[in-house]
């Protein structure tokens, strides 16, 4: 569903993903881990279309279509979801009306008509079951206001919304109480299926304790330097990125 | 005949028929100042003298109802009260008039007779015709335009439009037209100003409006400049605001002229006075323009009286080569302790050509008080943008989106639902935002 070969990216004249590669096929989810500054945001937000970064070469196959040559929006609408690490506030616009624009943007790009007024309710209804919101928070304006908690819970109810095939997960625990983690977890679990993948990037084993990884791939200097199963992670939270680094320079050398 | 031969001309034709002292001594007023050029500070960003054309006809052009104004009218609700003028002229058999005890509505015209010692008392006092160039113009030209007294303790819910509907086809015709609001003790009402060209010429037209609000009164006025095409419209609102009155003015410009027929000009000048204690005011404005129009939002706010408090809310959303310019003024008398005052602007650049003339004046004369303003220029936030984008919406409805939650927030502040509704649809249609 995903293949990633040899992807160097840069932003402002720096690289930081070098020669990188991944293959991720349906239904799997994958950790990667890895100190900071390592690339790993710039690694989904590079997925999701950002056009700050610069994609020097390489290849991106997503559902045998080159996802490199797609905008943002499309790879939305094709099934790339990114929950972002920090989501953006927008004053004036509710996110009822935002997730109308959005899942009708998808149902339009793939020749469905608008979703009428009472299903979007019903769905939404459902969705935010999922990660335990009340309906109030859709007639607020998107994020705005919001605490953390709120903010990321927002996202996996996006998510839920939009029924994506690819989920980058980016530092989604980061600024999480562990009962707002188990939330948020609970909502990502309930997602998971046979046809969806997804990619958890996070700093910390903590999270992969409730979603539950098929393999974890460890990132150093913008590329992934070791993989493994989950027990990996707990090594890693264990023992530190130093060994890592150590086993990196050796193979430097 | 030089512009001079010519207006002093027309004025004979006027100078006898009503309010003629008053008339007198502003054309007198009028013949010292002439327009303005761009020479004159009030006047730097908007040249007007080159727009207008040179000869000038202030005598009001009547003509029939046509199939624009006809469709306008059949889409207004069934229960909206209604004044409507042609060209200036007032058209009661498209009027609905309410008939409320307490509540006064005719054609200025009428006034002067049926009205006389209310005209006297009030007509002319707000307006500085001796400074402003098209104060005077219109107090000494006045045609017509509507009268509205509303007495001591009487409330009126629904809100009342009054529409200046152009459809003449004399490119020289430079319509005068006035209004004159009296909100008397403790009474409340709500208005529209609605302007609109119906005719497929660019039209020129000087309206003035003096509002008085008495104590513990309440008044709030929707300017409305959203279907002129094609105009140079100059705008002047007047108003004093008694002790513990409330007094509301939102302003919202959308010029998009028709392609290849001039450049559209629209000037409003808004002045709130603040004379008796705990009076408030909120002057707000939404303005968009489009390819080379031109929108110049000039507001006041006079602090006389202390413990008054002021808001002025105005954002603009500039496209194509279209220009803005606002001024916001806030003065704090001597005597105007414990005045609070907020000034905000914030212009949205949508193109590289588009630009913004912005200039806060602050004038305090009072030592304890809390005054403050900002003004803000620039572009959409890339990082919003981007997150719309990544839920699969294309950049252009995320621009269109966005600008929406924008301007929004100026519509937010209108009170009369009905009004706020036709804004909030009107806001959607023009963005093309269908949710």
């Amino acid at each position: 569903m995903l293949s990633i070969k040899n992807l160097n990216v840069g932003i402002a004249e720096k690289q930081i993903l070098k020669d990188f590669n991944l293959e991720i096929k349906r239904g799997e989810v994958h950790a990667i881990m890895g100190p900071n500054g390592t690339g790993k945001s710039t690694l989904a937000s590079t997925l999701a279309g950002k056009e700050d970064y610069e994609v020097l070469s390489g290849e991106v196959i997503f559902n045998g279509k080159n996802l490199l040559e797609m905008s943002a929006d499309e790879r939305a609408r094709e099934g790339v979801f990114l929950a972002f690490q920090y989501p953006v506030e927008i004053p004036g616009v509710s996110t009822t009306n935002f997730m109308k624009a959005a899942v009708n943007a998808k149902r339009k790009h793939h020749g469905l008509e608008p979703m009428d007024a009472k299903d979007f309710l019903k769905l939404m209804k459902e969705k935010l079951a999922l990660v335990e919101m009340n309906k109030e928070f859709t007639s607020r304006s998107i994020n705005e206001g919001f605490s953390g908690g709120e903010k990321k819970r927002n996202e996996i109810f996006q998510m839920a919304m939009l029924e994506p095939t690819l989920c980058l997960l980016d530092e989604t625990d980061s600024g999480l109480d562990i009962d707002a983690l188990r939330i948020v977890a609970n909502g990502v679990n309930q997602l998971k299926s046979k046809e969806r993948s997804f990619l958890v990037i996070t700093h910390y084993q903590r999270l992969l304790n409730y979603i539950v990884p098929d393999f974890v791939h460890v990132m150093y200097g913008g590329r992934i330097v070791k993989s493994g199963g989950k027990e990996l992670a707990l090594k890693l939270e264990e023992q530190g990125y130093d060994w890592i680094k150590e086993e990196v320079g050796e193979l430097a050398n | 005949m030089s512009f001079t031969e010519n207006i002093e001309k027309q004025f004979a034709e006027v100078s006898n028929s009503n309010v003629v002292d008053l008339r007198r001594s502003a054309f007198t007023a009028f013949e010292k100042l002439g327009i303005p050029t761009s020479r004159h500070e009030e006047w730097k960003y908007t040249n007007i003298k080159t727009k207008l054309n040179e000869d000038i006809s202030l005598a009001p052009a009547d003509s029939q109802v046509n199939a624009a104004v006809k469709n306008y009218i059949a889409s207004l609700p069934p229960y909206a009260f209604r004044i409507i003028f042609l060209n200036g002229v007032f058209h009661p058999e498209l009027s609905i008039v309410p008939d409320i005890n307490g509540l006064t509505i005719c054609s200025l015209k009428d006034a002067f007779t049926s009205h006389s010692t209310l005209v006297e008392t009030y007509f002319g006092k707000l307006v500085n015709y001796n400074e402003e160039h098209f104060a005077a113009l219109n107090t000494a030209f006045v045609n017509d335009g509507a009268f509205i007294h509303v007495q001591k303790n009487v409330v009126v819910k629904e809100p009342i439009y009054i529409q200046y509907f152009f459809t003449a086809s004399d490119v020289n015709a430079f319509t005068q037209t006035r209004n004159l609001v009296i909100v008397e003790e403790s009474a409340s009402i709500e208005l529209a100003e609605d302007f609109r060209n119906a005719s497929n010429i660019m039209v020129q037209y000087n309206h003035v409006s003096e509002m008085y609000i008495g104590k513990n009164a309440n008044l709030d006025v929707v300017k409305l400049q959203l279907e002129l095409n094609n105009a140079i419209g100059i705008h002047t609102l007047e108003s004093q605001v008694e002790r513990d009155g409330k007094f509301s003015a939102a302003t919202i410009t959308f010029a998009s002229p028709n392609t290849g027929t001039g450049k559209p000009l629209i000037r409003n000048n808004v002045t709130a006075r603040l004379v008796g204690q705990n009076a408030h005011a909120d002057l707000n404005g939404l303005y968009f323009g489009k390819e080379n129009a031109h929108i110049d939002n000039h507001i006041l706010v006079d602090h006389v009286a202390p413990n008054c408090t002021s808001n002025q809310l105005y954002k603009g959303v500039l496209n194509g080569e279209s220009v803005g310019v606002f001024n916001g003024k806030i003065f704090v008398k001597s005597d105007a302790q414990k005045t609070n005052a907020f000034q905000s602007s914030k212009a949205l650049l949508l193109s590289n050509d588009a630009s913004i003339n912005s200039k806060p004046q602050l004038e305090i004369f009072a030592d304890d008080v809390k005054c403050s303003h900002g003004a803000t220029v620039g572009q959409l936030d890339e990082n919003a943008l981007f997150y719309l984008r990544a839920r699969g919406i294309t950049k252009f409805e995320a621009v269109q989106i966005l600008t929406y939650a924008f301007a929004h927030e100026v519509i937010d502040h209108v009170h009369s639902k009905p009004i706020r509704q036709f804004l909030c649809d009107k806001l959607k249609d023009e963005l093309k935002v269908n949710f």
